[in-house]
């Protein structure tokens, strides 16, 4: 039996990409008065927006709403961050936006937030959200330095920050699981509970001192060849964007590549979602429910406490009570805006790693001229991050049985 | 049959649940290459029986043998494994996953042992799909298909985990009488090539076509099982329900008054964009119940959820008593305009399930007075109210402080009936208002909505099983694919209903 | 067995759970509400704090001496040692005043978090719904010089940081309504955007930032007692030495007014209908939209509120460490868990981590048990207490099997 309505027929300009369009061309606005066109006068951004606002427009019009007030907003956006782009000395905006160091500091940003992510879209995949990514990550970040510490191996440290992530997801699981309980309510248990847990045993443990200086550092990845790629700029580009980053970046990319092949291309990926789309007809077929879900969610765990490790070994080699300052959080609307596949969430959380090293870069150099820039630029990524999830949101297709307790008879 | 040997017996079997002894001491049996029919009403027990044998359910007491081997099912796979395979009732299958990724799920074929093979997948799906003569695409989404395919795919998985016994769950509850009749010659095909048959359903004529031995269920307990040799309806109905039944309700003729509500070629989009509702246009006078037979998914749904607001309609009239009705009305103006509406689905949009009676009873006029006034309720108000309502309705299991949570499908049904009534409506929609009830509560119902009609209201039904349509109906229209494509005053068939439902014989109208 | 209606035959929607289990927040706090509610909440409580008690013996102190500790620090020892003793200069007395100080927080922290769980949202943008209400009131209490009689000084101040907090929280409850939005991410990410724009005002050449001669570098602002003076009326001890002020009764007046206007107004009918069913609430006609985005709303101004009174009542000024340790909002969530989002026990709760929070920070002798260890020890405990309280299947379950026990078999099946 045919379907009832004839499918759109597909053809190559929709309105939709229509309003994709606008949106490059209102950020085109911006970039072109950044580094390395730094164009000075007004004249071809507004240009630029005013397209982006034409094909805003139509796309609107033509009912992709949310595409189109995005083309519309980011051009006007665009042309209002020319014009202070335009204001500020050439010399700062060099320093601002040198590419290259921004691209780094995105990855190294970036990274924890992608561990999380991919954590996050192994749970709801299963069918179980995953709020308390936060803590878990938390507990990385304190017990992997700890375990670096100790142990006097970055190795052992980030393995023992991962165990702990794992032991409390398990707590996750359970409640969430066997006891049905609501999973946000859950979630945010674990979120207070490794706040609790990490500060309460970073002050037995350490006193008031801090983590000694001269723990186990992981090591940069340090790729030399870049840098001899002719010509000059592109290779100092590249050496300066990828050729030193930190092995764990590396080890992040490739945990997407295995997590997206895992989850789409492998029978262990079909039962996941199948437990996440319709338990029970996963149930029927034999796969056990609770126990797929109870791997996920301990995976979880452990994937989103090795980017809190990141976080305390590899950037800063310290912790801070209540260091990962809301990235796991982040990693939840990472996956959302991913559409709960691992390249998806990869994208978005470069996004925010990009502007959280914007704003660092913003801060520190303009922070003369504008008291308090560095603070203020502080709230770039939430912002950001709150516009995304607002503009992505009703697009979403999550996992059909997401968040519902699942009752084995 | 005689002389073929048992290849499965249910012994004894005892399941109890909270406040319900679903199965009290059931015993059965299957022959090879028979087709046994479970038959009985709503909470008979069939179900919870079938879930026992499958694994779903562990039971209280008694034995489970397969070729007369005593088995414990603690899974779904011991039964898979031991050759069972079940259609359930609601389709076990993912919606957004391929025909073929749902058919091989949790035996799949593997490449390298790490990766899904899925062309293997697709090859094996066709090749059990050719051997079994069905047609169907192994790369089509479950959620792009139809229903009737959807249930084939639910048996080729069945097949493909080499099931010998078969259990299906009312089967034919989604499909028209010509799919029925399809599925039927499926069956017969499967049963000579060995398999052995547990059918389970609740309608009387399907059992006397297809099944060669009837066990009847009533309140958990097994009544009698008969050969179809000497089985009747009458027969079969009596044991089912333990009295002589009024298969048809007894009504007087109707008088129809004015138009009440009057629908023009009303056009109605779903969710994704596809039109569901193709320009329908409809009357409903006072004093006669209009009812609208049709299979489900085909625009019934869109209908009453346009009527009522609940969604807004893409082109079209809608008028009540004589009011146009804008599209960009709210239900709450809709319902001010004179329409109450029975819903389809009475925990999601009839009832607060949380809230008591009272509170319920409310839902529609909490903020006018007499139940509130400037934003003030008044609990006493609606407390007697809803005494009144209670009484009047008969509605057992509380009284107006009681959560409604607590009361029985039956009951929740009749207060919600009781809610939109009490409002006097001049356009009572009624979707599926009898769905999940007792026989008690559906005679109840029909003859309540018989009633009401006879006070001068205009009554729309809207049902997914003919025989209530038929035996309330006044007037009949067939829905298919989101247009009236019939309509009969009196004299059709079932047969000539179910073939409009399906689509054919549209050129030839009968009066 | 009692179907609750499957969904339309044949479709391969997921069937609904199949005891028509509550699948909302707030749905399922009425079932257990129907166990006697207190009882499994002060199991939870009793609970947590045991295991609190099992993390102290681990790392090596006596929970004995610990809690002890922390029940005097909260001046709880007021109602058995010095019972009737007002003078505030005797430590028990005083602690039993600082307690009652933050109950009065709490109790609005609570209900913010309260009244969003009966329409079944999820505010967990309480800290940053206060620290907005924060910087609001320091804006009017300190900024808006003298002009201004006091009283309606202190009124104005109230309000505005009241309307703050609604605001604030407003946006989460407009994306909601409007594109679907999930609150807690929003929420979380307003959180945080509130707290480096506080950061920016109170800091370093923010327009908040205090100018008093020699304190310039100080990132605070200026102080309301020394500059407009516009402050609530204590009652229960010296002005500025932190005593209990009038704001303690506006709390008890935001119980009753939580709980006349859910059960008495057809705002809360329509708001906990929403919170149950928002199917069948937009079938009765109500405005889903309008009510997440009221009940948000209404939510952030409880948090505004708990705001405004903390500064005109003892906190008087603000300053950036003071907003980067704020966690009022999530101590919120706890008190509205544990209180299962009711008046009575908001208030309760709130009472409890009132004591809680004095008792672990700054009235806990040190020699005794170490604040800061005993801070954590807090959070843990309000973790637990979270966690129990997700799990009252678990409460039910238990409960139902002795139920159970005593059930007939042989009940004829519910007009089925």
């Amino acid at each position: 039996m045919t379907s009832i309505a004839e499918p759109v027929r597909a053809s190559i300009v929709t309105p939709f990409r229509i309003g994709v369009a606008g949106v490059i061309l209102g950020a085109l606005s911006f970039w072109i008065a950044l580094p390395p066109l730094h164009t000075r006068n007004l004249v071809a951004p507004a240009l630029l927006a005013a397209a982006a606002a034409v094909a805003g427009g139509y796309a609107a019009w033509q009912g992709e709403v949310r595409a189109g007030w995005g083309a519309i907003v980011i051009g006007g956006l665009g042309v209002g961050l020319a014009y202070l782009a335009t204001r500020s000395s050439v010399d700062n905006l060099e320093i601002a936006f040198t590419w290259s160091s921004l691209i780094a500091a995105m990855f190294v940003f970036a990274t924890p937030l992608i561990y999380g992510s991919l954590g996050g879209i192994f749970s709801e995949r299963s069918g179980i959200v995953n709020i308390g990514i936060e803590g878990m990550m938390l507990m990385g970040a304190f017990w992997g330095i700890w375990g670096a510490d100790k142990t006097g191996s970055w190795i052992t440290g980030v393995l023992i920050g991962m165990a702990a992530g794992g032991l409390i997801a398990l707590v996750h699981a359970f409640f969430s699981i066997h006891l049905r309980a609501d999973q946000i309510i859950s979630g945010t248990a674990i979120y207070f509970l490794s706040l609790g847990i990490t500060g309460y045993a970073f002050v037995q443990l350490y006193g008031d001192k801090n983590i000694p200086a001269g723990v186990s550092e992981i090591p940069r990845l340090q790729l030399r060849f870049l840098d001899h790629i002719p010509p000059d700029a592109v290779g100092d580009f590249l050496y300066g964007a990828f050729g030193r980053l930190s092995l764990m970046i590396w080890i992040g990319f490739l945990c997407v590549v295995i997590a997206h092949v895992a989850i789409f291309k492998t029978p262990l990926g079909l039962r996941l979602r199948a437990c996440g789309e319709h338990p029970r007809a996963a149930d029927t077929v034999g796969i056990s429910v609770y126990g797929t879900r109870y791997f996920a969610v301990v995976l979880s765990g452990v994937l989103a406490a090795a980017g809190g490790a990141f976080l305390s070994v590899g950037v800063v080699s310290s912790f801070t009570e209540g260091q990962t300052g809301g990235r796991g959080f982040i990693a939840l609307a990472a996956v959302i805006a991913g559409n709960w596949r691992p390249f998806g969430s990869l994208f978005f959380a470069c996004l925010f790693g990009f502007c959280y090293s914007l704003a660092l870069q913003l801060g520190n150099t303009y922070r003369d001229s504008v008291a308090g820039l560095d603070v203020l630029a502080g709230m770039l990524p939430y912002v950001i991050t709150l516009i995304i999830v607002a503009g992505v949101i009703g697009k979403s297709y999550p996992p059909a049985a997401v968040g519902r307790p699942y009752t084995k008879q | 049959m005689s002389g073929a040997p048992t290849v499965l017996e249910m012994r004894g079997i005892v399941k109890q649940f909270p406040g319900v002894l679903a199965n009290d001491d059931v015993s059965f049996d299957l022959a090879r290459g028979e087709v046994h029919a479970l038959l009985g009403e709503n909470g008979a027990g069939k179900s919870t029986l079938m879930n026992i044998l499958y694994g779903l359910y562990k039971p209280d007491a008694g034995a489970i043998l397969v070729n007369g081997k005593e088995e414990t099912f603690s899974s779904a796979k011991d039964a898979i494994e031991r050759g069972l395979g079940m259609v359930h009732q609601h389709f076990m299958l993912i919606p957004v996953m391929t025909v073929a990724e749902n058919i091989v799920l949790a035996t799949e074929p593997t490449e390298a042992g790490v990766f899904l093979d899925y062309a293997e997948a697709r090859r094996q799906v066709s090749e059990l799909a050719r051997q079994f003569g069905f047609g169907i695409d192994p790369d089509a989404r479950i959620e792009d298909i139809t229903v009737g395919q959807q249930q084939r795919v639910e048996i080729l998985k069945a097949l493909y985990r080499r099931a010998d016994i078969l259990i299906l769950d009312e089967p034919t509850a989604v499909l028209t009488p010509q799919e029925a009749t399809e599925l039927f010659t499926i069956l017969k095909n499967l049963q000579r090539e060995g398999m052995s048959i547990i059918f389970i359903t609740h309608k009387l004529n399907e059992v006397l076509e297809i099944a060669d031995r009837i066990t009847v269920l009533r309140r958990g307990r097994v009544i009698d099982t008969v050969p179809r040799e000497g089985a009747t309806e009458d027969s079969l109905a009596r044991m089912m329900v333990g009295r002589d039944v009024l298969l048809r309700v007894d009504k007087p003729p109707a008088s129809p008054g004015d138009v009440a509500l009057e629908v023009a070629d009303m056009h109605v989009h779903d969710d994704r964009g596809i039109e569901k509702i193709r320009g329908i246009s409809l009357q409903v006078r006072t004093g006669e119940i209009v009812g609208i037979a049709g299979v489900d998914g085909n625009g019934q749904t869109e209908l009453v959820e346009a009527i009522t607001g609940l969604r807004k309609r893409t082109s079209g009239a809608i008028v009540v008593d004589g009011k146009q009705v804008s599209s960009h009305a709210s239900p709450r103006a809709i319902l001010e305009s004179g329409v109450g509406h029975i819903p389809e689905d009475r925990h999601r949009y009839g009832l607060v399930l949380d809230f008591t009676l009272a509170e319920n009873a409310a839902l529609h006029d909490y903020r006018y007075a007499p139940d509130s006034r400037f934003g003030w309720l008044r609990p006493g108000v609606l407390a007697r109210r809803t005494a009144r309502l209670i009484k009047e309705f008969d509605v057992r299991g509380g009284n107006p402080q009681t959560k409604a949570r607590s009361l029985s499908g039956g009951n929740q049904q009749k207060l919600v009936a009781a809610r939109e009534v009490d409002r006097d409506p001049k356009v009572l929609i009624a979707a599926q208002p009898t769905r999940g009830l007792d026989v008690g509560a559906i005679e109840y119902l029909h003859r309540r909505l018989v009633e009401e009609r006879d006070q001068g209201r205009a009554i729309l039904l809207v049902s997914l099983e003919l025989d209530e349509v038929l035996s309330l109906s006044d007037r009949i229209l067939v829905i298919y694919e989101g247009e009236i494509v019939a309509e009969h005053t009196s004299g059709v068939t079932e047969e000539e209903i179910g073939i409009e439902m399906l689509g054919g014989r549209r050129e030839e109208a009968v009066a | 067995m009692s179907e609750p209606g499957p969904p339309p035959v044949g479709s391969t929607a997921p069937p609904p759970p199949e005891t028509g289990e509550p699948t909302t927040t707030a749905g399922r706090y009425q079932v257990m509400q129907k166990l006697g509610g207190v009882v499994p909440a002060v199991l939870t409580g009793i609970l947590a704090f045991f295991m609190g008690g099992v993390v102290i013996a681990i790392s090596g102190h006596n929970p004995i001496d610990a809690y002890r500790g922390i029940l005097d620090g909260a001046g709880i020892n007021w109602f058995w040692a010095h019972l009737g003793n007002t003078d505030v200069l005797d430590l028990s007395t005083f602690n039993f005043t600082q307690t009652l100080l933050r109950t009065t927080t709490f109790v609005f922290a609570g209900l913010a978090v309260a009244f969003a769980f009966r329409c079944g949202l999820f505010n967990i943008g309480g800290n940053g719904q206060y620290t907005m209400g924060v910087v609001v009131s320091v804006w009017v209490g300190a900024y808006w010089g003298n002009a201004l009689p006091n009283g309606l000084h202190v009124v104005i101040g109230i309000v505005l940081g009241a309307l703050a907090g609604a605001l604030w929280a407003g946006i989460a409850g407009i994306l909601k309504a409007t594109v679907g939005a999930h609150e807690v991410i929003t929420t979380i990410m307003l959180n945080w955007i509130a707290y480096y724009f506080a950061s920016y005002c109170f800091g370093q050449g923010g327009p908040l930032q205090n100018t008093q001669p020699g304190r310039e570098a100080a990132p605070i602002s200026d102080d309301v007692l020394d500059t407009s003076h516009a402050i609530i009326p204590v009652f229960w001890g010296d002005e500025g030495f932190q005593a209990l002020h009038y704001g303690f009764f506006l709390a008890i007046a935001a119980l009753v007014v939580f709980w006349i206007v859910l059960n008495r107004t057809t705002l809360g009918y329509e708001v906990r209908a929403v919170g149950f069913n928002p199917d069948a609430a937009a079938y009765g006609g109500i405005n889903v939209k309008k009510n997440y985005f009221l009940a948000m709303a209404i939510s952030g101004m409880f948090a505004g509120l708990a705001a405004a009174i903390d500064i005109f009542g003892w906190k008087y000024r603000a300053g950036t460490l003071d907003i980067q340790a704020t966690t009022v909002g999530y101590v919120g969530i706890a008190v509205a868990l544990l209180g299962r989002s009711t008046a009575v026990g908001v208030g309760l709760a709130a009472f409890v981590f009132g004591a809680l929070d004095y008792g672990t920070t700054r009235g806990l002798d040190p020699e005794v048990f170490d604040p800061t260890l005993a801070g954590n020890l807090s959070y843990m405990i309000q973790g637990m207490v979270v966690l129990f309280v997700g799990a009252d299947i678990l409460i039910l379950y238990l409960w139902s099997l002795r139920r159970k026990r005593f059930a007939s078999p042989r009940m004829a099946g519910r007009g089925v």
